[in-house]
């Protein structure tokens, strides 16, 4: 059942771009509704859940709005979904203090390594500043501890097997 | 035990995504993963975009028609009929102006081509890509150009059977080979200046050389020299320009096109004659970046 909410999520993050993108091209600059996902779901059934919702997440984004070169964001959010799930079974990261921490630093680390992987594979991508980094991290926190409280409430969660 | 095997699949995971990605890098093109994915979800999409063209027009006349409401009561009635059928008109007449534009364009243009919508636009802050509706069965191929009535908009990246990829010339990866239109000086346009949150939309103009004579103002124009772009098709005006590092011009291009309001778009489906490169030997994209013409 598990799977089957996580690929429903997907595909709503996937809706949600594309309205998002419809009316705003910016909005990509600022909320990443894939990584939320991969976040919720690291954090709520454990690191191999994560790194897989992480994975397929990323392959979607990266299919429907990367480059010419798709994997990169998959292959970020296969390593923040597991590092997150683990996290997430060592540290008590519930409420909505400890999830803007970790969504915050999620994004953010997601954007630099993203960057980096692409620069190692020599594809040539856009960058965000500093502080376009710093927004975006704060703007998914946010968007991410409120969904995820949402979700908690009014979906309910199947905590750690 | 289920910790370790954990963390043998994440290794496992890693290691087939390195490779996932080396493969295209090396070898260019679209994977079959990345096609089945993108033939599954470009249709949704396209539904997502049409559903919301139907509520922003409902939208729209469902705030004028709040405001009506202050005006007097015996013309209210009257004033929402009115106020609505106007709405109606002027989201038609702006549709049909858009589409005037570019059918003026299909016909001056001495290319086969076909009109596309645009259903997805730039999802992330590190890659600049549109999904339009038109495909592999609606005669779209690989590395097609794409135009708007303003200019050069790109080319298409991957294809599907009915909706396509197109990577933007603010794309880092995207480069055209140009003139400027006054003295015949070629280079090459590569992505947007600065950083993707500046606010710039500028594209870098690269190795024009020093002696060139380039002023702010000057049109520049595709140079149909990197066997996508047909010539003379604008591009944008030159912004600014400095000295660059001795050998060449830094030059900055504002693009003739809009590329956050970009609602139809022409794609070729045929070139001109002396752009027919199909018996010329097949130069992958990534390929094509290496050797140092268009990526």
């Amino acid at each position: 059942m598990r799977v089957f909410w996580t690929l429903l999520a997907i595909a709503g993050a996937a809706l949600l771009q594309t309205a998002l993108g419809r009316f705003s091209g910016r909005v990509a600059y600022t909320f990443d509704p894939f990584l939320l996902v991969a976040l919720y779901c690291a954090l709520t059934w454990g690191e191999t859940h994560g790194m897989l919702t992480g994975a397929v997440a990323g392959w979607v984004q990266d299919v429907l709005y990367g480059g010419q070169v798709a994997g990169l964001s998959g292959l970020t959010k296969l390593v923040l979904g597991f590092i997150v799930g683990l996290a997430g079974t060592r540290f008590l990261l519930v409420g909505p203090a400890p999830q803007i921490l970790v969504v915050f630093a999620a994004t953010v680390i997601d954007g630099l390594v993203l960057q980096s992987l692409a620069s190692v594979f020599s594809i040539r991508t856009d960058e965000l500043s500093a502080g376009g980094l710093a927004i975006r991290g704060g703007v998914n926190a946010l968007v991410g501890v409120v969904l995820f409280g949402v979700v908690d409430r009014y979906v309910g969660r199947d905590r750690h097997p | 035990m289920e910790e370790r095997r954990g963390t043998l699949l994440l290794i496992g995971l890693v290691l087939l995504h390195l490779v996932a990605i080396s493969h295209q890098v090396d070898r260019g093109g679209v994977s079959l993963l990345e096609k089945l994915i993108f033939g599954a979800l470009a249709p949704v999409q396209n539904a997502v975009a049409g559903g919301l063209r139907g509520v922003r027009g409902g939208w729209r006349g469902y705030v004028d028609l709040r405001g009506v409401r202050t005006e007097n009561a015996s013309l209210r009635e009257r004033n929402r009929q009115l106020e609505v059928a106007l709405q109606e008109s002027q989201y038609l007449a702006a549709e049909a102006q858009r589409l005037r534009r570019i059918v003026g364009l299909q016909e001056q243009l001495a290319m086969e081509t076909i009109v596309a919508q645009v259903v997805a636009r730039e999802g992330v802050p590190w890659f600049h890509t549109f999904t339009i509706n038109r495909g592999k069965d609606d005669g779209v191929t690989l590395d097609a150009p794409v135009l708007a009535p303003t200019g050069v908009v790109g080319r298409v990246i991957a294809v599907v059977a009915h909706a396509a990829k197109v990577q933007l010339l603010l794309d880092r990866q995207a480069g055209v080979m140009v003139q400027l239109q006054t003295t015949g000086a070629t280079g090459m346009t590569e992505g947007q200046v600065g950083l993707a949150d500046s606010g710039s939309r500028d594209l870098l103009l690269k190795y024009v050389v020093s002696l060139a004579e380039v002023k702010p103002g000057d049109v520049v124009v595709t140079a149909g020299l990197d066997q996508i772009y047909p010539k003379g098709l604008m591009v944008g005006r030159v912004s600014s320009v400095g000295a660059g590092d001795g050998l060449f011009k830094q030059i900055h291009v504002t693009p003739s096109v809009q590329f956050d309001q970009v609602e139809e778009v022409l794609v070729v489906k045929s070139k001109p004659p002396d752009l027919d490169f199909s018996h010329a030997e097949t130069v992958t994209p990534a390929r094509r970046g290496e050797e140092g013409t268009t990526r």
